[in-house]
């Protein structure tokens, strides 16, 4: 089993119970397991069409992008190539692990450790894809804030790493 | 027609927009749309189950926690516990972050402040499961030192959206 699914399986262990034992201490559980069900249900509904929709087109992404198209987008400047490994992480979807394996290469690659940095980092904290889902839950305001600020401090620690690590080494 | 309304049609349309895709490559790569709807097929296998449990602890909690409580522990007077709650959600928390939007605006929606929300998404990115396999790819050093700047940028990122999002902000996307 793989530890990401090591980690939901035990996340499912921990919720499951504490749903199931917080329910069984309310005095009228037959309502409130009905209001339980009824609420998330149309949570459920409410958020199914536009998670299908990002998740397919995740799918659509994830076929045709490949690492070779990435590493042929780097120069060998530093600030150039933080930029751009904070776009094409922010663009990718996948698994983080994906984003290491990439930046694995990259960095066997010559690829410097400020893109990879901004590469693996925008990759879990940025989402084009995820945008108008991100959006239409959370609103526009707050969500336009939040990616601009994960945007720039995607540069910021990526450049802070790299000069760390230089200083460190 | 009310926000939520204008969000629900709103999320048809991006639905149908991207099943027009599929239909295009479909015709015109039939075995990159096959391989995109594998993926995507993979992906839904991985987050609905997860999703639905998550959706079941909103809707009780909902029922159970007072919206005081959640503005007491993460609301405008929460001080250091709330960021530490924030914070340490963040790293714990599992699943795709899309997975967490209907909670976070629940929590917003009683009172949350913003800048604790958006720290708890950017404290997402240290990933737990998968800092064995960063740590054995970009060594021990890496590790550690993005791994304390991902905690001081999300705390930093939460105070400058505090200054800039309005305590009202969560009651943009839906009437209530």
């Amino acid at each position: 089993m793989h530890a990401k699914e090591r980690s939901l399986e035990g996340l499912k262990e921990l919720l499951v119970p504490f749903i199931y034992h917080t329910i069984m201490k309310q005095d009228n559980k037959t309502s409130m397991i009905s209001k339980v069900l009824q609420q998330a249900l149309r949570s459920f509904v409410d958020i199914l069409p536009m998670l299908i929709a990002t998740i397919g087109l995740v799918g659509l992404i994830q076929a045709y992008m490949s690492p070779e198209m990435l590493h042929a987008f780097f120069q060998g400047n530093i600030l150039s190539d933080t930029l751009i490994g904070t776009i094409s992480g922010g663009v990718a979807v996948g698994q983080p692990i994906i984003s290491y394996i990439i930046g694995g290469e990259l960095l066997h690659e010559g690829v410097s450790y400020y893109a990879v940095t901004a590469f693996i980092l925008s990759w879990v904290t940025l989402g084009l894809i995820q945008l108008p889902f991100e959006a239409s839950t959370l609103g526009l305001r707050f969500t336009l804030v939040r990616n601009l600020l994960a945007f720039a401090f995607a540069v910021i620690i990526a450049l802070a790493v790299g000069l760390t690590l230089r200083v460190l080494a | 027609m009310n926000t939520k309304k204008k969000t629900n049609r709103f999320s048809y349309i991006f639905l149908a927009l991207t099943l027009a895709l599929y239909l295009f490559v479909a015709f015109t790569s039939p075995d990159k749309a096959i391989l995109a709807l594998g993926k995507s097929m993979q992906i839904l296998q991985q987050v609905v189950p997860i999703l639905v449990i998550v959706l079941l602890l909103t809707a009780l909690m909902n029922i159970l926690i007072k919206p005081q409580t959640i503005s007491k522990y993460l609301g405008n007077s929460s001080g250091i516990k709330g960021w530490f709650i924030a914070l340490f959600g963040g790293v714990i928390s599992h699943g795709s972050s899309y997975i967490w939007y209907p909670v976070l605006q629940d929590f917003r929606l009683h009172g949350a402040r913003n800048g604790l929300i958006i720290a708890f998404l950017y404290a997402r990115a240290i990933k737990l499961p998968w800092l064995p396999m960063m740590i054995s790819y970009f060594g021990w050093g890496f590790t550690l030192v993005l791994t304390v700047y991902i905690l001081i940028g999300a705390f930093i990122q939460g105070l400058i959206s505090d200054g800039i999002l309005s305590r009202n902000e969560a009651l943009v996307p839906e009437d209530h």
